[in-house]
């Protein structure tokens, strides 16, 4: 039998590494005492805990990141104060379309993104249509944010999130560092609506590409797994599409809401008839009048409970009931808010001159218009501001929305 | 000059009792004159030979400031506490940092809801007649995730029996006391396991079962009279019990234990500033060219002492986004201190390079703010925790 190898254990409290091929000579063990053979009574050299705080340690060998191997990491890397240029918040489709106006007006212009996901670019509307068009979770993904970010010459702090602007300093606080701005741009869109009777731990709020690829996930491949019940409340936009699209696919849904007809404030009555016909031969119920008190978990259902005494149980509960523009960038900065960043409808300036904003987290007159279509024109009339060029007036327009219920669809002009 | 300092327009939000301005005015003027004389005089030897400024702790505390942040009188002035304490560290960042280590003290005995330590024993702590700390920085970042306990309680008759060392506790004396939170085994689990539940007590370390040991040298805190403390077999009853479960404990005072902090920041921030000006008629037109001016980094000290200050006046607010500022305020005065401290260093150059120079030593100081614990990447590991998207599991 060979002599076992002298091994390692390392301090818990600093770190410390006792070898027991060098022993401790100021603590009295001679080179060669294994570790069962230090007295209890015997302390760390560093820190003075006991021989208990000691753990086994197998010393790995660190691989060193260099620059090269960072910038393949993009996203894990930190910031250090240098001039960051042009910084945008969010990386949804303003985000990206910002950064692309910008690259337009100059190629030399540093830009950084701040993102609290993972910032791949893709179509948020995609997502309420996926099922019946086929398209697998994978391929929404248009193109990895390493590969944007690369395309358009772009810093990118992704998993990063953006917590407080110090204006005087010109400073974005993140929690990868601090960045010096020569302009910010929150495009850091809006929230779904945080619902107390609705808690997030047990209800899907679809909003954005991770949560959707994470809700896919659980409910498992159409036609493999048997099909599971998906409960969505509220009968919006985003929840009549959703279900419209999982009921294509097979699944039972139940859609609920306060209103007593769904997409109640965007069609007339005649059409949201017209929607439940188109509904009737789907796995789809609507049931309109339900103030929700509760949601419970018992296993893997969900229980939803009503205020008048109605219970409705499915596999997963989808909390569809709206957005709201995060405040807390807006606020540090001291930008003015009316229900989001109140913006000038024909300049899109906020109140401070190196601060803009633009796609889901604008308000113009104290109401959010949360489309695409104006994103790219918004994006375009910022980028001019900040490179000093003239650009022709804002023009606001509601564009038409298009409701992209599969059975039957509508498009509605304002 | 600074906010920090002089500014008097911070009063509490309406509604609260409004401690008394004239009061806390007058505490700042004589905590303003014990920094500037008697602690700035041995600011030095508290640094290179390790001596321990007791006689200005008890001065302090004689003058009001280990006490405005609680309520022996009436309301707590978290404004106060922490401007006192941004004094102190104005001149002496290791001295300021003891005062945190007595006012967190401060803040378990009072919150502790335990009569025991809240009669006489509040009342001697908060005029500073004894003296006492806080072995925190295990258990905080264990609920962090980034450490696993080193104190272990065991159930016995009457109590806890208590066993484990904490490599660094500072401010101790063989008549001082510190907070602490221990892990307490399963009863009927003889492997040790945690039961998944922790008690909070105050540790005597005169007492039985306690043995303070020496340990290394620290940067800029010699003089804090830092330990390795060990207890053997520890007995705590339940006069010594600050909390039993410690979790909700330790979340009702994370944001008041935090926010205190930044008087050390703050102050070494506004310490730095002022050595900036006294050289800036004789080396300005070179200094000129250097990154972080003075009145730059002022009016962003300004902002963030005002900022600071706000958020003082409801230090025990438990929502979210008030935790995030609370964190975020931290790292700042953190950051902020880093910078100030070494561009102080570059304005004065070789004479501010000297060791019996204050501008190397708050270098120094200003690494130990943005190391201790909750150490800025601590502060944003947590923020980005408290600002993750929950979704279901």
């Amino acid at each position: 039998m060979t002599a076992q190898a002298w091994r390692t254990f390392i301090c818990r409290a600093c770190g410390w590494i006792y070898d027991e091929a060098l022993g401790d000579a100021d603590g009295g063990l001679p080179p060669g005492t294994r570790f069962e053979d230090i007295p209890d009574d015997w302390a760390c050299p560093l820190c003075g805990v006991s021989k208990a705080d000691f753990e086994p340690c197998e010393p790995l060998p660190v691989l060193r990141r260099t620059s090269a191997t960072a910038a393949a990491s993009a996203g894990r890397t930190s910031v250090g104060r240098r001039d960051a240029g042009v910084v945008i918040v969010g990386a949804g489709r303003a985000g990206w379309q910002m950064a692309q106006s910008l690259r337009e007006h100059d190629a030399q212009l540093p830009i950084t993104i701040v993102t609290a996901c993972p910032g791949n670019v893709y179509d948020k509307p995609l997502l309420s249509v996926a099922l019946a068009k086929g398209i697998a979770p994978a391929s929404l993904v248009r193109e990895s944010s390493e590969q944007a970010a690369a395309r358009l010459g772009v810093k990118l702090l992704a998993r990063t999130q953006a917590i407080s602007v110090s204006v005087g300093a010109r400073a974005l606080r993140t929690t990868r560092g601090t960045l010096r701005y020569r302009h910010l741009v929150l495009a850091h869109g809006a929230d779904p609506i945080d619902l107390p009777n609705l808690p997030p731990a047990l209800c899907w709020r679809i909003n954005h590409l991770d949560a959707y690829l994470k809700f896919r996930d659980r409910l498992g491949e159409p036609g493999v797994q048997p099909a599971q019940r998906v409960l969505i409340v509220g009968a919006g936009l985003v929840g009549c599409e959703l279900a419209n699209d999982l009921a294509l696919a097979g699944h039972p849904v139940t859609l609920l809401d306060l209103c007593e007809r769904p997409l109640g404030s965007l069609l007339t009555e005649v059409q949201s008839n017209e929607l439940l016909a188109a509904w009737r031969d789907l796995p789809l119920t609507f049931v309109g009048g339900v103030d929700i008190t509760c949601v419970r978990a018992s296993g893997s259902t969900r229980t939803v409970s009503a205020q008048d005494g109605r219970r409705f149980e499915a596999e997963h509960v989808i909390s569809a009931v709206g957005l709201r523009t995060p405040s807390r960038l807006a606020l540090s900065a001291g930008l003015r808010w009316n229900n989001g960043i109140a913006v000038d409808p024909v300049t899109l300036h906020t109140n401070v001159a190196s601060i803009h904003a633009l796609g889901d987290c604008i308000s113009i007159g104290g109401e959010a218009l949360r489309f695409i279509e104006p994103i790219a024109r918004q994006a375009r009339q910022i980028a001019a501001t900040i490179c000093g060029e003239t650009s022709k007036p804002y023009v606001r327009a509601a564009p038409p929305v298009r409701v992209k219920t599969g059975s039957k669809g509508f498009t509605v002009v304002r | 000059m600074a906010a920090v300092l002089t500014d008097s327009t911070l009063e509490p939000a309406a509604g609260q009792a409004t401690p008394s301005a004239a009061i806390r005015e007058s505490m700042l003027g004589k905590v303003r004159a014990i920094a500037g004389g008697d602690l700035a005089a041995m600011a030095d030897a508290i640094d290179r030979q390790g001596t321990y400024p007791k006689a200005v702790l008890k001065q302090l505390g004689a003058a009001g400031a280990l006490r405005a942040h609680l309520r022996l009188d009436g309301s707590h002035d978290y404004v106060a506490a922490i401007q006192a304490m941004a004094e102190v560290s104005r001149v002496c960042g290791a001295t300021g940092f003891m005062v945190w280590c007595h006012d967190a003290c401060g803040l378990y005995l009072e919150e502790s809801g335990n009569p025991a330590l809240m009669g006489q024993a509040l009342r001697d702590h908060a005029s500073g007649h004894t003296l006492g700390a806080t072995g925190l920085s295990n258990p905080m970042k264990t609920f962090a995730g980034i450490e696993t306990f080193l104190l272990h309680a065991r159930k016995v008759e009457g109590g806890y029996r208590v066993n484990g060392t904490l490599p660094w506790v500072s401010n101790l004396g063989p008549d001082h006391y510190f907070g602490a939170v221990a892990t307490v085994e399963s009863s009927d689990s003889a492997s040790g396991e945690a039961s998944g539940h922790e008690i909070m007590f105050i540790v005597r370390c005169d007492a039985e079962g306690v043995e303070l040991r020496n340990c290394p040298s620290f940067s800029a805190m010699e003089g804090t009279n830092t330990w390795a403390v060990r207890l053997t077999d520890h007995f705590i009853g339940a006069d010594a019990l600050v909390a039993d479960p410690a979790r909700p404990f330790i979340g009702r005072v994370r944001a008041a234990f935090v926010l205190l902090q930044c008087g050390m920041g703050l102050g070494v921030t506004q310490g730095a500033i002022d050595s900036m000006w006294d050289v800036e008629r004789a080396l300005g037109h070179v200094n000129e060219f250097l990154d972080e001016r003075p009145d730059e980094l002022q009016a962003e000290l300004d902002a963030l002492t005002e900022r600071t200050m706000r958020l003082a006046r409801t230090p025990f607010a438990t929502e979210t986004e008030y935790l995030i500022d609370v964190c975020d305020t931290r790292a700042h005065a953190a950051e902020l201190a880093l910078r100030a401290a070494q561009s102080a260093l570059l304005h004065h150059g070789a004479r501010g390079y000297l060791m019996s120079s204050a501008v190397q030593r708050r270098v120094r100081e200003s690494h130990f703010v943005a190391i201790v614990t909750p150490a800025i990447k601590h502060l944003r590991k947590e923020i980005a925790r408290l600002g993750a998207t929950v979704a279901p599991a």
